[in-house]
């Protein structure tokens, strides 16, 4: 009878003992890193929407301050989205008979509200207050992103806890100066003053911002 | 056994009770059993291991790709802050009688109420129900259909119907026709009523509640010859009696009094503590406060009642009354311009009388207590009106009846045949109840949130209420539908309300009608005190002798009402003051009758009243006279009501002899009283003296100084603690209600609370001391304890509970893996597991959360929190002005409901914070002190005024 190991059975054995191994450290590595990709975070993926809504004519291009749109952000917990009765502010006057801003006329027309597929979103368990961040001198794009170049919005920041976090142990070098807040093209120059200046110029920080009850209730 | 217990088998020390108050988790080897098909193997765990593990694998998959859409409004109203809450005033209208709220509202919805600080009748606290109006605002089962004999019809049809009415009406002067409902207070409705009954003076208007007051009603009326309200102020009163009163529970305006009362209660903040005497066949809260409580039946209560009479009025001897008795009359006597007496509505009108004789005699009128004219439109006795309307109906008198927010069909036996001889009947009701579906047209009711309205409080204060939300479901305001039988066309209700208040707005209307409703009370419109005077018939007035022999006595369920909120579950799952049941109304028994029926508490009994039978559950009820039962009606309602309980009311209607005889079977109550017990062998949870001991001994609650060198010091720029007054609290729930709508604390439903899975954070605690016969009675509020050095805390092993740097004890849901192990290291017990996804499972519409705080899933641990969104909001605003958080800026939802102050939060690292100097009081005391956990909420020693010249137990 011959033997059921051939001369080949260690190769095999061995090249099986690896292969295991390495499709292991693959799985283990794609279970890993698979949720850490833009992809899955969704970072730089624009999202489609019922009306196509620029940043980059409105910011970039026309100029128009955060605030215009997004009203009462400096007391306000959330970042909430304009009323219809704001777009049509401009849009009653100009583009009345555009087909992309037909959604909106109908909105006004009807009393629905537009539906805005969410570009950024956090846990029900995260309380992320916009008025102190503003009122503490972090500028929207430190989150946002360069917005005012955005053809469609996306999400710029992967908004993971550790992205608040690096911000919460050392807030200092993300914070600018108030006037500078709505400037999504803001950056750090030599006339800036320095980081510990603005700390101090904010009262940063006035409790200890990595408890977790500042975030979660 | 000395000390103090909570339940028979604790103080019995039964084997079975003991084994099972060791365990942290009791009812777990039996939930399990229950819940699994079979008896599973080893293999059938492993395998649902394995699931669980592939399931978990599956939820970690979820992409990052933000879920969910964003809904801005058309419009957005003016002044509305995404996230920052507005408040708006009204009124909780409870039996007609008005407690001013000022409701929270979140993006326009409402999502919270808080006692309205400007009105006389709640002076910025709420009663439970007033809490809990939030949910009931929002249930999906409300009535929403027009219907006409049971099959659904709409508006324009009940208009002909209406019409073809006012033709009837028109041909007889309305001798048809006939009006039922509540006690009414509200001027417009009032009006309305009146105009109605100008308009067709033939017609007739029929009041009813089916816990009237009616004794109190025809004792004024003998002892002053016309109805009247007695307006107390029991912040002057330095003695008070109660005979079998409802004076800090039931009565209209009890929030007001029970603060009045408790601003006399404490040793350290009152000059001069008052003292209160309770005589009583069964428990009340003002019972159970008082310093002197007297069982007494209902023979033996008429008997020493008429004792103190006959001494007060009449000089006459106490000698073969109790021994207590002279001192107690002596004690009022000596009080003279400072004592009141005050006597529940159980009591017959004539002992009405002698007390108003009594009151007077005792100079307390115009100090301790004022008279004014009767807050309610036609004050009336209610079941005689009821009667005569029985009456006419069965005579064929009427033809159209029309009831407005009552269920007399439930409430009121006999009532439901009765109606059957009406050809048209219409009920407005606010919920599809017995009455609206054994009525011919039945119509939703506005909610009281939902439209125009005006009520009177107590004093007779007028508070207007304002639409909080447009209509959920349609509907009829109360005022609409009376006008609606005079006026084919009636004006909008808000024409209605402007109408009543256009004359005594005088010029600036517009400005008037603003600050009014701004405020929550109309301004001036408190009743004028009364001149009458007392009638020589007062004195005179002789009550019946009650028979002898087992009496019954019908009160209103502590947590429902009347049944009007059966269908509420926060309230049917909110544990009644002294025996903790929930869901479930059994026949109270006394200690003794158990005793010799050999009865323990869910055996079934037959209960026989006036021949009629019924087979329900007892429950002992220490503290209850031998010869008296206590029924509490409400529950066991037919339609809505949510299918638990007893229906108890077609036994009520008669001064009744009950028997009750031992039945075979058990039923399952679920009574939260043997849940989370502290060590069961502790016997002086709650801290209390005597005002004697008190002046000798004030630091008597402190049994031994604490080495400060264990103290944690947190470095944050506030430190936040609790202080709770032991002498105020009265045991009313309230709180317990506000924090469950503060905190998105889920009902979990009979089963699971039998199973100890209720999910209440803030738990009040009943303990009694002495025997079961005749009980004191503390109650002690249970919430987390946010101790410095916490033993939950060291026992997570993901970190899920920790401690900020304010001195919160911190519950990072998004952390916890339900391990349980800090529940089952906490000495206080206050920690709350989500069995299941009770969240989830709750019946209620998503927009009616608060949005501030997480709704809790499966498998996380849960407990109170200090109101942290509170504590977050105040904090992002001071940080925003760049300041610290003011003293007094933060107030928690228990500390803000409660009507007697008894809560105080606050930074105790700012001097000026009230927290602080409530924890200067020498009464102040750790609870479990020996555990060295230095809790922030610390507890005041109760301290009490007994009567030196009565001996008693009561230590």
């Amino acid at each position: 009878m011959a033997a059921i190991f051939g001369p080949g059975a260690n190769l095999a054995a061995k090249l099986g003992l690896v292969g295991a191994a390495a499709l292991t450290l693959a799985g283990l590595g794609w279970w890993w890193g698979s949720p850490r990709t833009d992809y899955k975070r969704n970072d730089n993926w624009f999202v489609d929407q019922t009306v196509p809504f620029s940043h980059a004519h409105h910011v970039g291009g026309l100029g128009l301050d955060c605030r215009f749109c997004h009203i009462q952000i400096e007391n306000a917990a959330t970042g909430s989205m304009p009323p219809t009765h704001v777009c049509m502010t401009c849009h009653s006057q100009i583009w009345t008979n555009a087909k992309l801003l037909e959604p909106v006329r109908d909105s006004l027309a009807n009393n629905t509200p537009l539906v805005w597929n969410r570009v950024t979103n956090v846990p029900d368990y995260v309380y992320f207050n916009h008025s102190i961040h503003i009122a503490k001198g972090v500028g929207c794009s430190e989150c946002h992103g360069p917005v005012d170049r955005m053809d469609l919005t996306y999400k710029a920041k992967d908004m993971e806890m550790t992205f608040c976090i690096d911000c919460h142990v050392n807030p200092g070098p993300r914070l600018r100066p108030a006037d500078q807040i709505y400037n999504t093209e803001w950056h750090r120059t030599a006339n800036t003053p320095s980081p510990q200046a603005l700390m101090e110029q904010y009262h940063i920080p006035s409790r200890d911002l990595l408890n977790c009850s500042v975030c979660h209730r | 056994m000395s000390g103090q217990w909570r339940c028979i088998e604790q103080l019995e020390r039964d084997p079975a009770f003991l084994d099972r108050a060791a365990r942290e988790f009791p009812m777990l080897a039996e939930a399990l059993a229950s819940e699994r098909a079979g008896t599973p193997g080893r293999r059938q765990v492993l395998r649902l291991f394995g699931a669980a593990l592939a399931m978990g694998g599956l939820a970690a998959c979820t992409s990052g790709k933000p879920s969910g859409v964003l809904i801005p409004a058309v419009r957005i109203p003016p002044g509305l802050v995404p996230g920052q809450p507005d408040h708006y005033a009204t009124a909780h209208v409870h039996a007609g009688y008005a407690l001013g709220t000022v409701v929270t509202h979140q993006m326009d919805r409402p999502i919270k109420v808080e006692g309205n600080p400007n009105h006389p009748s709640s002076l910025g606290a709420t009663d439970p129900f007033a809490q809990a109006e939030v949910l009931s605002f929002y249930d999906p089962a409300r009535e929403a259909q027009v219907m006409n004999r049971g099959q659904p019809s709409d508006r324009q049809h009940l208009l002909t119907a209406v019409a073809d009415a006012r033709a009837h009406m028109a041909a007889d002067k309305g001798a048809g026709f006939r009006l039922l409902t509540g006690t009414v207070t509200s001027p417009t409705l009032a009006a309305q009523i009146d105009r109605l009954l100008q308009t067709w003076p033939a017609a007739r208007w029929h009041q009813w509640e089916p816990f009237s007051r009616d004794n109190a009603l025809k004792g004024a009326q003998i002892a002053y010859g016309s109805a009247i309200d007695v307006v107390p102020h029991l912040d002057a009163a330095d003695v008070i009696l109660g005979i079998d009163s409802d004076l800090i529970e039931g009565v209209p305006g009890w929030v007001r009094f029970a603060r009045d009362l408790t601003s006399r209660r404490n040793p350290t903040r009152t000059p001069h503590m008052s003292r209160i005497y309770a005589i009583e066949p069964a428990p009340t809260l003002l019972g159970s406060i008082a310093d002197h409580r007297f069982v007494a039946g209902p023979a033996a209560l008429h008997e020493t009642v008429m004792a103190i009479t006959a001494a007060i009025l009449h000089g006459g001897s106490t000698a073969s009354a109790p021994p207590w008795v002279q001192p107690l009359v002596d004690d009022l006597k000596a009080a003279h311009g400072r004592a009141f007496i005050h006597a529940g509505p159980d009591q017959p009108a004539e002992l009405h009388a002698l007390i108003h004789a009594m009151n007077e005699a005792l100079g307390g009128r115009g100090s301790t207590y004022d008279l004014i004219a009767p807050v309610a439109h036609r004050a009336e006795a209610q079941s005689d009106s009821l009667a005569a309307l029985v009456a006419d109906t069965q005579a064929g008198r009427v033809t159209t009846l029309l009831i407005i927010d009552s269920n007399p069909v439930f409430t009121a036996p006999g009532f439901a045949e009765a109606l059957q001889c009406v050809p048209r009947s219409v009920a407005i009701t606010g919920e599809a109840d017995e009455t609206a579906q054994a009525c011919t047209w039945s119509a939703p009711m506005t909610h009281a949130w939902e439209s125009w309205a005006d009520a009177r409080g107590h004093d007779g204060t007028a508070t207007i209420l304002q639409p909080q939300a447009l209509p959920l479901y349609g509907g009829i305001a109360p005022a609409e539908a009376v006008a609606l039988f005079t006026d084919p066309f009636p004006s909008p209700v808000l024409a209605l309300v402007q109408a009543t208040w256009k004359p005594s707005f005088g010029g600036d209307f517009a400005s008037a009608w603003r600050s009014a409703l701004a405020a929550g009370v109309v301004s001036n419109t408190a009743s004028a005190k009364s001149d009458a005077k007392l009638r020589p018939e007062a004195a005179r007035a002789t009550p019946a002798t009650p028979p002898s022999g087992m009496r019954i006595s019908f009160r209103p369920d502590p947590s429902l009402s009347d049944g009007r909120y059966a269908s509420n579950p926060w309230l049917q799952e909110l544990p009644r003051p002294f025996t903790k049941l929930v869901w479930d109304n059994p026949l109270l028994i006394p200690p003794a009758l158990a005793d010799r029926l050999k009865l323990r508490n869910g055996d079934l009994v037959e209960l026989s009243v006036n021949g009629r039978r019924m087979t329900m559950p007892v429950w002992m009820q220490p503290g209850q006279a031998a010869d008296t039962l206590v029924a509490w009606c409400g529950n066991g309602r037919r339609v809505a009501g949510l299918h638990a309980g007893f229906d108890l009311y077609p036994l009520t209607g008669q001064n009744a002899t009950a028997t009750v005889n031992k039945a075979h079977g058990t039923y399952r109550l679920a009574s939260t009283i043997h849940h989370n017990l502290l060590f069961p062998d502790i016997s002086d949870v709650v801290k209390h003296a005597t005002l004697q001991t008190f002046q000798t001994r004030p630091n008597f609650a402190k049994e031994v100084e604490r080495p400060e060198i264990y103290h944690r010091h947190p470095p944050g720029p506030a430190q936040w603690a609790m202080s709770v007054d032991l002498n105020s609290c009265i045991g009313c729930n309230a709180c317990v209600i506000a924090c469950q709508a503060e905190n998105n604390i889920p009902t979990v439903g009979k089963e699971q609370v039998e199973m100890e899975r209720e999910m209440q954070w803030l738990r009040i605690d009943r303990y009694y001391e002495g025997t079961p016969e005749q009980p004191t009675t503390f109650f002690q509020p249970m919430l987390c304890m946010h101790c410095e050095k916490a033993p939950c805390e060291l026992v997570c092993p993901v970190g899920a509970t920790v401690h900020d740097s304010e001195g919160l004890n911190v519950m990072v849901y998004n952390r916890c893996i339900g391990t349980r192990f800090c529940s089952n290291n906490c000495p206080y017990k206050v920690r709350r597991f989500n069995f299941y996804d009770y969240g989830g499972d709750q019946q209620r519409p998503a927009v009616s959360w608060n949005p501030d705080v997480t709704v809790r899933g499966r498998g996380v641990m849960e407990k109170c929190t200090y109101c942290l969104q509170r504590i977050a909001a105040a904090r992002i605003t001071a940080d925003r002005e760049n300041r610290h958080v003011g003293p007094q800026e933060v107030r928690t939802a228990c500390q803000a409901a409660c009507p007697t102050q008894a809560f105080t939060f606050g930074d105790q690292s700012n001097p000026d914070s009230d927290v602080v100097k409530r924890k200067q009081s020498p009464l102040d005391y750790e609870l479990l002190e020996d555990q060295h956990t230095h809790p922030r909420t610390t507890y005041e020693a109760l301290v009490r005024n007994p009567n030196p010249k009565i001996a008693e137990t009561r230590a």
